[in-house]
């Protein structure tokens, strides 16, 4: 084990010092590319008439508070455990080429993203409006929306499911973290890079609010048909926005025949 | 606690990165290493979803007008970082230089852009830096 540290520290060590052996570039002051400066905490987190934590507010993804899509700086990587795969799945995602992969994303062919994909698979702002008894999510991204009832009422019975993009879902409170529980999620969806699901999907997304400025989601991903054991995510922090949600629609798709065009050609052997 | 080669090298290179990532990678697209400076006339602005679209007619070396498509970010993005309908509007007509990277699928003079110097000379962003320079000093 302590060779296999070892390993780890030297080769975790090298990044930085093969990060800055290569050429600085200068920074162009465009208008419009962003400085990453973390929000500080804001204080505590409101609460609603129930006693229970208030996450309502408009959330960028990432601790700026803002849209992060030119940040100057690389996102900070979450350390995170590899998606437990069968071996038929993983084999099956390896086989697919950067353009298959990008194929496959909602967020490329425009389709709805789902559950988990309304935060895992989404860049821009949402906005969550809560009541007691009630969570309401908008998203950006194409202007997606779900409500979701927080007072821990079951799932629908097995024989009243029918196939959801968001699934069937029902919330209830942890302590101060709202969990979502998703199940009967249509097969269209995918997690992300390529994770299809099966009919047996079962998400747990986890939401909770450290501070006034802070949202933190995490999610549980079950699959027996697909995973060999559960698989959970690192907690991914969101940041209070000071700006509205923009209209989103996506009204003007080229990349689906551009990538599919490409792939044609690298199939071929031409690319 | 046992940490294998495996995890090794997922945690140096397969790990996943904070969702901040635009609506598709735009480098399986485009070529980051097929990139140039483009100045022509601005002939018009699409403000879509999920991407905006700017006209430009360039002009090859034997002077004959070029009309090339450039592909920017989301209009959410565009708004955000300054590149409004209006701000952009205001260079139809007038000469704009670009930063684009050309498709990977060999279609002619259809690029990605990072960077428009507008008519009034403000170098906006107006996608992702493929190149990953973040700009250089040809820009300035």
């Amino acid at each position: 084990m302590k060779t296999y540290i070892g390993v780890m520290l030297a080769a975790a060590l090298m990044l930085p010092a093969a990060a800055g052996a290569q050429e600085k570039k200068p920074f162009v002051e465009a208008r419009g590319s962003v400085k990453p400066v973390p929000l500080p905490p804001g204080g505590p987190a409101p609460r609603m008439s129930d006693g229970h934590v208030d996450l309502s507010g408009n959330w960028f993804p990432g601790p700026t508070g803002k849209a992060n899509a030119w940040s100057v700086d690389p996102d900070p990587r979450v350390p995170e455990d590899p998606v437990p795969f069968q071996p038929w799945a993983e084999a099956k995602i390896k086989a697919m080429s950067r353009v298959d992969l990008e194929l496959s994303s909602a967020n490329v062919t425009c389709d709805p993203v789902g559950t988990p994909g309304m935060f895992v698979d989404n860049a821009y702002m949402h906005l969550i409006d809560m009541k007691p008894g009630l969570f309401i999510h908008l998203i950006e991204n194409n202007n997606r929306w779900r409500v979701v009832h927080t007072d821990g009422r079951p799932h629908k019975k097995p024989e009243d499911l029918e196939p959801l993009f968001n699934g069937d879902e029902t919330a209830h409170w942890e302590g101060d973290t709202l969990v979502i529980d998703s199940i009967s999620i249509d097969e269209r969806t995918s997690i992300r890079d390529g994770w299809f699901h099966s009919d047996q999907l079962h998400v747990i997304e986890r939401l909770r609010r450290p501070s006034k400025n802070y949202l933190e989601y995490q999610f549980t991903v079950e699959d027996p048909k697909v995973l060999t054991k559960p698989w959970t995510s690192a907690w991914r922090v969101h940041s209070l926005a000071n700006e509205d949600l923009t209209e989103n629609f996506c009204t003007r798709n080229e990349n689906v025949e551009q990538l599919k065009k490409l792939n044609e050609q690298q199939k071929s052997g031409k690319k | 606690m046992k940490v294998t080669l495996a995890t090794i090298i997922y945690l140096l290179i397969g790990l996943p990165s904070a969702p901040a990532f635009a609506h598709h990678a735009f480098a399986v697209e485009f070529d980051a290493k097929n990139c140039s400076d483009i100045k022509g006339i601005l002939t018009k602005v699409s403000y879509e979803n999920p991407h905006a679209y700017i006209f430009v007619d360039a002009k090859n070396a034997a002077g004959e007008v070029v009309p090339s498509t450039f592909q920017l970010s989301s209009t959410s993005n565009l708004k955000r970082g300054g590149a409004t309908y209006a701000a952009m509007n205001a260079s139809v007509g007038k000469e704009v230089l670009v930063r684009g990277c050309a498709s990977r699928n060999g279609e002619d003079n259809r690029y990605a852009a990072s960077f428009v110097k507008l008519a009034d000379g403000t170098i906006q962003r107006v996608g992702q830096d493929v190149e990953g320079i973040f700009g250089n000093k040809i820009w300035r």
